[in-house]
């Protein structure tokens, strides 16, 4: 059964919780969750409002979970949901949506308003309503294991480089380590150096690790596009390989929604608890500092700031860590203005940057960011997601500003002691 | 005879009390003049009452026959008396007792069954319409016998002493405002002083216990001006109660700074930061504890560390934790909502299960989506 309407009308139901059910019913229109959306202050335009963004959800739970819903539906006053809706709202929930949770924080009676845009996708993907892009990077990763269509052979050469460069052995499939490193494709096919910083870093913490050849992939399109089904796949294949090579711990690699797929989301969509503790890179590393195992020399004078990635930062509670990294290194760091739990988002997280037809408004909203880099005038963006990453680079282009980014591990592998 | 009841640092009390005035009686104590100046100054800083008042209170209380005072203790902890008793000898406390007649108190006299209560009946009709009654204890109304005094109960004890007293003296809170006895569910059907007795005057004294120097102050204030001082809308004496702990606390700068100890262990707790989100109820209590403080003025409450848990006020003991802060909810649920929330339970249940068999509905027909559902046009 492909998708449809009336599928996509059960899967809005399906989606109908006691948390959906209080939230709409607590929302009092006071319209505070606009002003903390970069896609309605770039644009000014009412209808990305954040709540508006959830209307084929809501409509759903009133007239099919309410008693004056059920009423106005029996006399064909209640609106109804079909086709050209879902069409309209498309722009609304995919491209206008980062799902970076700036609204959920300001919410005054408490709505998480990006959990209800991330359910409102479950019902639009079903009904067939999901973006070119995201249904192609979707493809990807349930059969080729990568949205970006990366396989072992590649992953395989990248390691075989970084082996060339640096000497030491990229552990593979090796079982009963204390960590399994997960990549995201854009590390894999960009920045390799991330693998190299990792080895490094840990060779010289004397840690275990390992990389697998079945999954090595962090990223979730299932979460993106908003199919719990396919999220959960995606997450079981990791869960399989854990458990198989018996690791302690599954380590996030930089990329903001893949941490929150496997931590927050993970767990919940394969329904039981995971038998290993998983971790973002940065965690780890500030582990290995507090455990006296990380040791940096040299300062950088330039200025630095940190830019934080929503789903680390803001949804995952990753904001210290960072901070007290960078201060290992960093003579010169500025905050962001409304850095840390507060941060803007880039504009281009939750599936908008796999989007093809979400170029031209997520560059548009990067004015907010080019503002706030104006103000700081920073000498190098630190970020731990590289699609942040990508992103930031493509909006400085677009305005031919020279600020060069800077991966938080990358950069801390860069100033590691010599013996 | 009565006084020989009373004993006074274990000695049985000399002369005859109803006799003398108090300057007699001071001085046969060997009270010097000046400490007893010393006592009428202090006596009318406490209560806010100008320098050219000294000696308005000196000759008053000098020329005052010693007033008869009857003690009733009914539902309570001796907690009150116990913090009178912490007046030591030589202090403002003690000079007060040395100057009144106390001719019933339980725990203070000797004399036991009928002759305490013989003492009692004497002083009552010795001094009709004169004596000061003070009252410590909430009174039990659901049945008599849940407190009794030689057999008789502690309202008809209470409504019997009252009617030939001068005016009435409400000590702690559970006389002032029924206290620990009528907090909810208020097994015995406590109450207070003032919601039997409604035509005399009552001073209210409230606090678990009291200042010491607080119920010797309004004493004193009786003495001197033979009338009971100006009251706020509770009853309470406004020279003592009339500002909050809040107000006078010494740590309200961190409060205004939006300085909390989070914790009672915290950095902030250790730099002596504003206990309001540890529960402090000083912003809605109104008492002296901040200014006169307690144990000779040693410190008070948060002094030590501790947030104030606001005993002056009426039902302090319901008002939710000790331990949490002023702005949260008191209550779970009020008897309004447990109502309200039982009339919309039943049409809840019945909306739930309806809403229930459409979720339930709509996960049965849900099949399982895969690529090719998004992947087919």
């Amino acid at each position: 059964m492909s998708a449809s309407i009336e599928k996509g009308i059960n899967a809005f139901k399906r989606q109908v919780d006691s948390s959906v059910a209080a939230f709409f019913s607590s929302c009092v229109h006071c319209g505070l969750c606009s002003e903390a959306c970069l896609f309605y202050t770039e644009t000014g335009d009412p209808k990305r409002t954040p709540i508006n963004k959830t209307e084929p959800l809501r409509r759903i739970w009133k007239s099919e979970f309410t008693l004056m819903g059920r009423l106005g539906k029996m006399v064909g006053l209640t609106k109804k949901v079909d086709d050209a809706l879902l069409e309209e709202w498309q722009e609304l929930v995919y491209d206008s949506c980062t799902l970076c949770g700036r609204c959920s924080m300001v919410c005054p009676v408490g709505n998480d308003i990006a959990l209800m845009i991330r359910k409102t996708r479950e019902g639009m993907a079903a009904a067939g309503q999901a973006p070119e892009g995201l249904i192609g990077a979707t493809n990807r990763s349930v059969t080729i294991g990568s949205p970006m269509g990366v396989r072992w052979p590649a992953l395989r050469a990248q390691i075989k480089h970084v082996e060339e460069d640096t000497g030491l052995k990229i552990p593979v499939d090796v079982e009963d380590v204390e960590y399994m490193l997960l990549l995201s494709s854009m590390e894999i096919m960009n920045f390799p150096e991330f693998i190299e910083a990792v080895a490094k870093i840990f060779a010289k913490a004397g840690v275990t690790w390992t990389i697998s050849s079945e999954a090595f992939e962090a990223t979730n399109s299932g979460i993106q596009i908003g199919v719990s089904d396919i999220a959960a796949e995606l997450v079981q294949r990791i869960v399989d390989v854990a458990d198989k090579l018996r690791v302690k711990t599954v380590i996030s690699p930089e990329c903001g929604h893949a941490y929150m797929a496997i931590r927050w989301d993970g767990p919940n969509l394969v329904g039981k608890p995971f038998n290993f503790k998983v971790r973002h890179i940065l965690e780890v590393l500030d582990e290995l500092r507090k455990d006296g195992r990380l040791k940096l020399s040299g300062k950088e004078s330039q200025k630095l700031t940190y830019h934080d990635p929503c789903q680390i930062s803001r949804r995952g509670g990753v904001i210290d860590e960072p901070r007290k990294l960078i201060d290992m290194f960093a003579e010169d760091f500025v905050e962001m203005p409304d850095g840390g739990k507060m941060n803007w988002c880039c504009g281009a997280g939750g599936g908008v940057s796999a989007n093809e037809r979400a170029d031209e408004i997520r560059l548009k909203v990067f004015d907010r960011k080019k503002a706030q880099l104006e103000e700081i005038r920073p000498d190098g963006i630190i970020s731990a997601c590289s699609n942040c990453r990508i992103h930031l680079e493509d909006g400085l282009e677009e305005h031919n500003m020279d600020i060069p980014l800077l991966s938080l591990t990358e950069t801390i592998a860069e100033h590691l002691a010599e013996d | 005879m009565k006084k020989d009841l009373l004993l006074k640092d274990g000695n049985p009390q000399q002369g005859n009390p109803l006799g003398g005035t108090l300057g007699e009686s001071l001085r046969s104590q060997g009270v010097s003049r000046r400490s007893f100046m010393k006592f009428c100054a202090t006596t009318a800083s406490m209560m806010a009452l100008p320098p050219s008042m000294i000696p308005m209170i000196a000759n008053a209380l000098e020329n005052a026959r010693r007033p008869s005072v009857i003690w009733l203790s009914f539902q309570e902890c001796t907690g009150c008396t116990e913090s009178l008793t912490r007046a030591h000898t030589s202090t403002v406390e003690s000079l007060i007792f040395d100057a009144i007649s106390l001719d019933y108190h339980h725990t203070l006299q000797a004399a036991s069954g009928h002759a305490a209560e013989a003492a009692r009946e004497v002083a009552m009709e010795e001094n009709f319409g004169n004596y000061l009654l003070v009252v410590d204890g909430s009174i039990p109304l659901d049945n008599p016998g849940y407190s009794t005094i030689a057999g008789i109960s502690n309202l008809d004890m209470l409504t019997e002493s009252a009617k030939g007293a001068a005016a009435i003296v409400a000590v702690g809170t559970c006389a002032t405002y029924g206290g620990i006895p009528h907090a909810n569910p208020n097994p015995t059907g406590a109450v207070s002083v003032k919601d039997i007795i409604k035509d005399k005057p009552i001073i209210n004294v409230p606090g678990c216990p009291p200042i010491p120097v607080v119920i010797t102050g309004v004493l004193a204030h009786y003495l001197t001006f033979g009338a009971i001082p100006e009251l706020d809308h509770i009853g309470r004496p406004k020279v003592f109660y009339g500002q909050s702990i809040h107000d006078r606390c010494y740590r309200r700068p961190f409060y205004d700074k939006g300085q909390f100890a989070e914790t009672f262990d915290d950095e902030g707790a250790k730099k002596g930061w504003c206990l309001y989100k540890l529960g402090c109820k000083g912003p809605t209590t109104y008492n002296a504890c901040a200014t006169t403080k307690w144990n000779n003025g040693t410190s008070f409450p948060i002094e030590s560390g501790h947030p104030c848990i606001g005993c002056s006020e009426p039902d302090f003991w319901d008002g939710g934790g000790f331990y949490k802060a002023l702005s949260l909810p008191t209550e779970d649920l009020s008897k309004t909502a447990v109502y309200a929330a039982a009339g919309a339970a039943a049409a809840g249940v019945a909306v739930s299960a309806l809403n229930r068999g459409k979720k339930n509905a709509s996960n049965k027909i849900h099949i399982k989506t895969t690529i090719d559902d998004l992947t087919q046009e």
